[in-house]
């Protein structure tokens, strides 16, 4: 089947919009990050609802403040954070699959809920694929994040959509939840007593620092655990810095690190992380 | 020196062995993971390896209690491998263009900079692993007269291919970043190809040796590049 391609163009976009996928499972060894989508579960609707593979590519947009054309026909899907769309300047319902006309205009507004918004299209994004992933990082992908201008390429689809009469649903509790489930990491039998009491108990706030390499928590805790021989860490390490910094470690973060390990996030509880602002609260809760 | 095994997730584990970052550690640690890539390579999706530890990555947690079993009845004594004779030779060039440390680390640790490039450039290193930055080895091997701590604010951009002093450590930045090194020189050589199935050129075990080269040997190599050499 010979395929087109077709073009999705950035007209305006806040900072922090880049192609995603599962990312680059692999290539650690060489200090090369995983990346991937930072709220895999919804990343991984988009693209079950579009009857996509699961390794397709997605666009994974972290401001709000977006405007985007098509240049040909395809279908989209919406998901992650609950925000206000406008498709050819008509406010829409942003859950459910969009029929897309050449020249069509899309505009993402306010983030009503959550902080991350995931754009699927049928057939994944067709951006340049780099040791097995189209995922953009700094220096293995030529774009990293998404400017004004950009173009990305995609499969044109004139397919019509089947219609169910029952929409796809999808739970917005998650939002809400605070408790993050979280296994004891390496160096956590290094902490005194009352460190890790105060972690379990704890409630701690998300902090303005907080990009696709982490999550930077604002309170502080006593540390006393001495920097260790740089180890192994993964999306999901929560590290604990020489001043008592918390860190959670992203998609993006380094392959290593020199700080205790002290927990780590469950991987579902990761992609609930993902979706949190700064301001707001969570409580670990160890399994 | 059997490792300590820990589980941190169903699906990631860790090997720590308890004892100081040596040439002997590294051997134990690279002949172990030969041995389990070679016993449960279909079961793992990835391993990274730290100065002391080494973690798998796994594609299913069921596989776990057979880990555990082979670990408790291996013998890492009897599968030693011997690390590689392998030495790649770097272009450096130690200069305050190319090192804009040089002059002021020289000054601190009260020595010339002749003496810091000799001190500097006179023994290989032993490459550990990769981390911090996509191509960046972590090297072992720096003279305590060398150690300095880190800078406490961190440059907002350190060059691509300086070589840098930070604590007990040194090492090449493969690309532009943020960083918290003492600058000393630069190579002209590339680190790190994304294009490429492997995209460095040294292996975990092999080392690493500093050629001091001038400022136009240095021009030159940039404007020609080239593969580096090893001996």
């Amino acid at each position: 089947m010979i395929r087109d391609i077709g073009y999705l163009k950035i007209m305006r976009t806040g900072p922090g919009t880049s192609v995603q996928d599962l990312g680059r499972v692999g290539f650690a060894q060489y200090g090369v990050p995983v990346s991937g989508g930072l709220d895999m579960r919804s990343l991984s609707w988009v693209n079950h609802l579009l009857k996509n593979k699961a390794s397709d590519a997605v666009l994974e947009i972290c401001q709000p403040g977006m405007k985007i054309q098509f240049d040909s026909p395809t279908l989209i899907y919406l998901a992650g954070t609950k925000a206000e769309i406008k498709l050819n300047e008509q406010l829409i319902s942003s859950y459910g699959i969009l029929e897309i006309q050449e020249n069509d205009l899309l505009e993402i507004g306010a983030f009503l809920q959550g902080s991350v918004l995931y754009l699927g299209i049928k057939n994944g994004f067709q951006s340049e694929k780099i040791m097995n992933s189209r995922s953009w990082f700094t220096g293995i992908t030529t774009s990293d994040f998404a400017k004004k201008g950009d173009q990305i390429p995609y499969f044109t689809n004139q397919e019509v959509p089947s219609y169910t009469a029952s929409k796809a649903k999808w739970n917005f509790n998650r939002f809400a939840e605070g408790i993050i489930a979280v296994y004891p990491g390496p160096e956590w039998e290094l902490l005194d007593h009352k460190s890790r009491i105060l972690i379990e108990s704890l409630e701690f706030t998300i902090s303005n620092l907080t990009n696709r390499m982490a999550i930077q928590l604002t309170e502080l805790l006593p540390n006393s655990i001495p920097e260790m021989a740089t180890a192994p860490v993964f999306p999901g390490t929560v590290q604990l810095t020489s001043g008592g910094k918390l860190i959670i470690l992203m998609k993006d973060a380094q392959v290593t690190g020199g700080y205790p390990r002290i927990l780590h996030v469950s991987e579902e509880a990761l992609s609930i992380l993902a979706q949190k602002n700064p301001q707001q609260k969570i409580r670990f809760r160890l399994i | 020196m059997k490792p300590i095994f820990k589980q941190i997730s169903p699906l990631i584990s860790e090997f720590v062995w308890n004892s100081a970052i040596s040439d002997e550690l590294l051997q134990y640690q690279l002949s172990f993971k030969e041995q389990l890539q070679k016993e449960f390579g279909r079961e793992i999706i990835e391993l990274r390896m730290g100065f002391k530890t080494l973690s798998v990555n796994l594609a299913k947690p069921s596989v776990l209690p057979e880990i555990e079993n082979w670990l408790n009845s291996s013998k890492p004594e009897e599968s030693l491998l011997c690390l590689s004779e392998k030495i790649w030779q770097i272009p450096v060039c130690y200069s305050r263009d190319t090192g804009r440390d040089l002059e002021l680390l020289a000054k601190h640790k009260s020595i010339s900079q002749e003496e810091l490039i000799s001190k500097h450039s006179r023994s290989p290193y032993r490459l550990h692993f990769y981390g911090f930055l996509p191509g960046f080895m972590y090297l072992n091997g720096l003279p305590k007269e060398l150690h300095t701590p880190r800078k406490s604010i961190p440059d907002r951009a350190v060059p691509v291919g300086s070589v840098a002093i930070g604590g007990s450590q040194t090492g090449i930045y493969p690309s532009s970043s943020p960083g918290g090194w003492h600058l000393i020189g630069q190579t002209p050589i590339s680190l790190f190809d994304p294009n490429l199935a492997i995209p460095v050129f040294a292996s975990a075990g092999e080392r690493i040796e500093f050629i001091p080269v001038t400022i136009q040997e240095f021009e030159q190599l940039k404007r020609h590049p080239q593969k580096p050499n090893f001996r």
